[in-house]
């Protein structure tokens, strides 16, 4: 589903990282749609309407990226330096998730904008609930940006 | 006998005061020394010019001509007193540049008006050679004060300019091979720090994948499983969450290494009871009487102060689990002045024997089934103790409880049971 209601669009390099969030979010029925991007600059192209994804319209934004750091190509503070700068993409909310919890990552993402920061836990179970928490709250507590949010 | 002679030879009588002194008795030369009469004065101030053979003294006229020339300035300039006084010119002395310059005009002029000029001139010597002069020119007067010509005192620094500009390359050498280590030091730690990071990200994640598919396997396979299949399974995932354990704290020591200090006074009362909070919390199960006594404000930095005590006060509720109740005290005493925090406990202790174990990394003194742990706790204490200029020991005995000590920032005398190094309980 490239063109349509992507609800989250997961930016994540490793397949079993992907597999495992991708899991947690189903088995809580948090998300239908879901499009997975395995590097940073497919993570561009996709919110800005370009490349394989130049079918999409800035209308059609994702309700919540989950943005991996340690990424291919261009890595994910720089996608999330990009995103946060171009005024048709900074109010989709980004929240990364990481196995890093260093200090300069942490300060770096905040002066950036992020929207959250989580650090992946080793343990499944915990994982899982930090998924679960992190759709509840952006797909079903949080009110979305409306369309208007997204015009420059 | 000859200086005496040229200085009398060269001095016109009236401008000289120990010339006009002459019809005194004991007339005064100047202040401070008294000479019987002229002949004794001219010796008098020969043998001080012939003397000086480290300092030119050169006398001229208002016009440059020289009168005076002691063994100072011949040895200093080459020229033989015989080839320049009354012939030479005293802008001779100095390089042609500064000549065409009008440098030995300025001088003399300035000389007049401020009565003295100091600083360092361009000499020439009479084989060509340049040098470096520091100089005093003073203008010479008359009884009535006018003024009738200078005296020039030089000296040679060129041996003290050349000894400062050999410093001066030995400092800049200095400087550059200190920038160039600094530079390499912090490339060394670049490269530490980007090591940590990929332990960090790249250790972790596999960990993540292992504990997650095996956990999947036991909820979606579970009932395809075996009792031994899932005991295994189960065994993996708590190998995996101990090895994860191992990384962060691995990972929290290290960082602990880099930080910086932030220093400021703190009051250990405050940390010790948030840290026993927290434990109280995790441990409602346990019967822990916490006897917390008056503790120092010292001046640490809080955050990592606080992970001293949340390892030490977590290591004592842990090795007092076999206690009913569990009696863990902190408390603190003075040595030679310097506050020394303690904190104890009635638990199943350690023996001495492996005293220096205590504090190392991946050291430990007990088995994992009895008592978890990575290891790394004690090691991330000490760092943090160290890193404050403190030390930190400990006494115990098997199954007789445990005793840490530490200070903060006292290099002086060691503590009666010192330990330079040492592993975990």
């Amino acid at each position: 589903m490239t063109t349509g209601d992507v609800e989250i669009l997961l930016v994540e390099d490793s397949a079993k990282d992907a597999k495992l969030t991708l899991h947690a979010l189903r088995q809580e029925k948090l998300a239908n749609s879901i499009e997975v991007v395995e590097d940073g600059e497919e993570a561009l192209d996709f919110l800005s309407c370009r490349g394989r994804f130049s079918g999409r319209t800035f209308k059609q934004q994702p309700r919540l990226v989950l943005l991996d750091l340690k990424l291919p190509k261009v890595d994910g503070l720089e996608v999330l330096r990009i995103a946060k700068s171009d005024p048709r993409t900074k109010a989709i909310p980004i929240v990364v998730l990481t196995a890093s919890k260093e200090e300069k990552d942490l300060v770096e993402s905040y002066r950036l904008g992020v929207n959250a920061y989580i650090q992946k836990p080793v343990e499944f179970e915990s994982f899982r609930h930090a998924i679960k928490q992190l759709g509840l709250f952006w797909l079903v507590v949080n009110q979305p940006p409306p369309n208007s949010a997204f015009q420059p | 006998m000859s200086g005496a002679n040229r200085i009398a030879q060269r001095i016109p009588r009236g401008e000289s005061s120990f010339v006009e002194s002459e019809v005194e008795k004991k007339p005064k030369l100047f202040d401070g020394s008294i000479v019987s009469g002229l002949r004794e004065a001219v010796q008098f101030i020969s043998n001080i010019l012939e003397s000086s053979t480290e300092y030119s003294i050169i006398g001229n006229d208002l016009e440059g001509t020289i009168l005076l020339w002691n063994e100072g300035a011949r040895r200093l300039y080459g020229y033989a007193p015989e080839e320049v006084v009354g012939k030479a010119n005293s802008s001779m002395l100095h390089t042609p540049e500064d000549v065409r310059a009008g440098k030995p005009q300025q001088l003399m002029e300035m000389a007049l008006r401020e009565g003295k000029w100091e600083g360092t001139i361009n000499g020439l010597r009479k084989n060509g050679d340049k040098f470096t002069a520091r100089v005093v020119l003073t203008p010479r007067r008359d009884a009535a004060g006018k003024p009738v010509g200078f005296l020039l005192i030089s000296k040679d620094i060129s041996d003290e300019m050349q000894a400062e500009s050999e410093i001066r390359k030995l400092n800049e050498e200095l400087e550059q091979r200190v920038a160039q280590r600094t530079a390499e030091l912090e490339a060394a730690n670049k490269e530490l720090e980007a090591f940590t990071y990929s332990v960090a990200h790249d250790l972790r994640a596999p960990l993540r994948h292992v504990d997650g598919f095996s956990k999947l396997l036991q909820e979606e396979h579970g009932q395809e499983l075996s009792a031994g299949a899932q005991e295994y399974v189960s065994t993996i995932r708590e190998s995996v969450l101990q090895m994860g354990a191992l990384i962060d704290h691995l990972l929290n020591l290290t960082r602990v290494g880099r930080k910086e200090l932030n220093v400021q006074v703190t009051g250990l009362n405050s940390l010790v009871e948030e840290v026993v909070a927290d434990l109280r919390r995790a441990n409602p199960n346990r019967d822990i009487e916490w006897k917390i006594q008056t503790l120092p404000f010292i001046e640490c930095d809080p955050a990592l102060m606080k992970q001293v005590f949340v390892n030490l006060l977590s290591n004592a509720v842990k090795f007092t689990r076999p206690r009913s109740p569990a009696v863990i005290e902190v408390g603190a005493c003075r040595e030679d002045h310097h506050p020394v925090v303690y904190v104890r406990d009635n638990g199943v202790g350690f023996s001495m024997k492996y005293v220096d174990k205590l504090f190392g990394v991946f050291q430990r003194l007990h088995r994992a089934e009895d008592f978890e742990g990575t290891g790394v706790g004690l090691a991330t204490v000490q760092r943090i103790i160290r890193k404050h200029g403190g030390r930190i020991w400990a006494e115990g005995e098997l199954d007789q409880g445990a005793t840490f000590h530490f200070t903060i920032g006292s290099h002086d005398k060691g503590p009666v049971n010192p330990l330079s190094s040492g592993g975990n309980r």
